[in-house]
């Protein structure tokens, strides 16, 4: 009588574990190559000096975090809320992506700061980029929040898809908001974020490897979440049919007890 | 470069730990829905649940 | 779609007349809150008249939420969104009108807070009718953006406590364009950095009503 919601997904596959893996063990060699490249192998830049070293880390989250799982997030919501290619895959995709990226986001936010004070001499900023990225993260967070608010998987599903469109929509105009804000006010001090240096020969590999390498992670931790949804979804279900079928295995002795 | 050093500290940490946080709960999880299949299976006609106790 | 806006947005409005939440509690809130500003900022007029305007939006804001709340709270009796569902109303038609009833009266609690923004921080206005204009635009686009929130935490027990979190990220735009377009409305100001943000107010409002328009019917639906 698992009648209740039929859709109980079957065991990962091994197949399936050998591929996360795999690109678990790539992504941890890429991410310590990285490291080692960019912290002893390259050269210290000219401008920046050794500052330079968080570049090789800081817009590879920042990619992973704002476009990655963000535009993860918002198309796969897209697909949930179309009828023709409506499911919960998408969903329980979307969820994953988030969560993955609200980690990223922070880390975005962090190694961001930690450049920011030794480069322009303050912690923090009040440039598109940042207060965009920081939107981000609250938005990222009030959709995790809703997700934990008890429902079915479908009506979660959909309360959460609306919520990514929305915020998905939202995001770009307080880009540009921030943006203008910042070029129109009069006597501001402009502070220069792109103080990207001329990258060329190691420190572009390097950069390069940083890009492939957080990808990689972003990968296999989707991955990772993506079957702990499936899982979470499967147990709930199951507990609730339990307690159903228990109750009917409660029901049809106390008609004999009656009787006699 | 002590900016740096704590820079990579941090976030390699935080990537580490929510990994290790993954990894943790999806073995939780899949032994608890392993363990749920085993009681779910054998117990499934109704009236051949526990013995009707109120 | 339009009869129904109108019935909408009269339901509401004759409900927030004759319990008059409104008028009783959240400008009266709104108006707490310019005086708590007015303590954390310091005696000295100065700061407080720099601050007006964007003392003024947050106050707006918080109202706002209140406001949605109550939007949303007036369906939440005995059935009556399921009533709603099947009464056959225009989802569009429902969304403007519960919309344009938030936003009437976020415009009666924008005079309200305006004046005593005048009033208490010594704001001195130099260009009034940017003021009226980023008043309804604002209350426009803090309407939309609002009865979209609240009809996607409508029935939740935590909406109290989620709505606001979900919604004033969403509004931050609304308090960077209003407070831009009070500073440039006011003694020192340029007029004309008013007019480029009342342009993003219009495309904000835009995006959002015409959102709120063709996504109301299935958000309304799934609540």
């Amino acid at each position: 009588m698992s009648a209740h919601q039929g859709r109980s997904s079957p065991p990962e596959s091994s197949r399936a574990r050998w591929t996360v893996r795999v690109v678990g063990i790539t992504a941890a060699v890429a991410t310590a190559a990285t490291v080692w490249l960019a912290l002893w192998v390259t050269p210290p830049d000219v401008t920046q000096g050794d500052l330079v070293r968080l570049v090789y880390l800081h817009p590879g989250v920042a990619w992973v975090a704002l476009y990655l799982a963000f535009g993860l997030a918002a198309g796969a919501s897209l697909l949930y809320l179309w009828p023709r290619t409506r499911s919960l895959f998408w969903d329980r995709l979307a969820a994953a992506a988030v969560e993955v990226g609200v980690v990223f986001n922070v880390c975005t936010l962090v190694s961001g700061s930690i450049w920011g004070k030794p480069t322009w001499g303050v912690w923090w900023a009040w440039d598109a980029r940042l207060t965009s990225t920081a939107v981000l993260l609250v938005l990222f967070l009030g959709y995790l929040a809703l997700r934990r608010v008890p429902a079915e998987p479908e009506v979660r599903a959909r309360r959460s898809a609306f919520l990514a469109l929305f915020a998905a929509v939202d995001v770009p105009i307080v880009h540009f908001s921030v943006l203008w804000w910042r070029t129109l006010h009069q006597g501001a001090t402009v502070l220069n974020p792109d103080l990207t240096p001329t990258i060329h020969g190691s420190m572009a590999w390097t950069l390069l490897l940083g890009f492939v390498a957080l990808t990689l992670v972003f990968v296999w931790m989707l991955l990772v979440r993506y079957r702990i949804g499936v899982l979470e979804d499967r147990l709930g279900t199951g507990e609730l049919d339990m307690a159903l079928r228990q109750r009917q295995a409660e029901g049809a002795p106390d008609d004999e007890d009656e009787a006699a | 470069m002590g900016y740096v050093v704590a820079g990579y500290v941090i976030v390699l940490s935080l990537l580490f730990l929510y990994a290790g946080q993954l990894v943790w709960r999806k073995r939780r999880l899949t032994r608890a829905v392993e363990r749920f299949e085993l009681l779910a299976a054998p117990g499934d006609e109704p009236g051949a649940g526990p013995a009707g106790s109120r | 779609m339009w009869r129904d806006t109108v019935l909408v947005a009269g339901k509401d409005l004759r409900i927030e007349a004759r319990s008059r939440v409104g008028l009783s509690q959240v400008v009266p809130f709104g108006v707490v809150a310019l005086v708590l500003f007015a303590f954390a900022l310091g005696p000295e007029r100065a700061p407080m008249a720099k601050g007006a305007p964007g003392l003024f939006w947050v106050a707006v804001l918080f109202c706002t939420v209140l406001a949605v709340q109550r939007s949303v709270a007036v369906e939440s009796v005995d059935g009556a969104r399921d009533g709603l569902r099947l009464s056959g109303l225009d989802p569009a038609g429902l969304f403007l009108g519960k919309a344009a009833a938030v936003a009437a009266q976020l415009v009666v609690l924008e005079v309200v807070l305006g004046a005593g923004a005048v009033l208490l921080y010594g704001a001195r206005i130099e260009v009034p009718w940017l003021i009226v204009t980023s008043g309804l635009l604002g209350a426009i686009g803090l309407a939309a953006t609002g009865t979209l929130y609240g009809a996607l935490s409508a029935g939740l027990r935590v909406r109290e406590t989620l709505l606001p979190f979900l919604l004033l990220p969403i509004a931050a735009p609304v308090l960077l364009a209003g407070t831009r377009i009070w500073q440039a409305a006011m003694a020192g100001g340029v007029p004309s950095d008013g007019t480029q943000w009342l342009r993003l107010l219009v495309v904000f409002d835009a995006v959002y009503v015409a959102l709120g328009v063709v996504v109301f019917g299935p958000l309304h639906e799934s609540a």
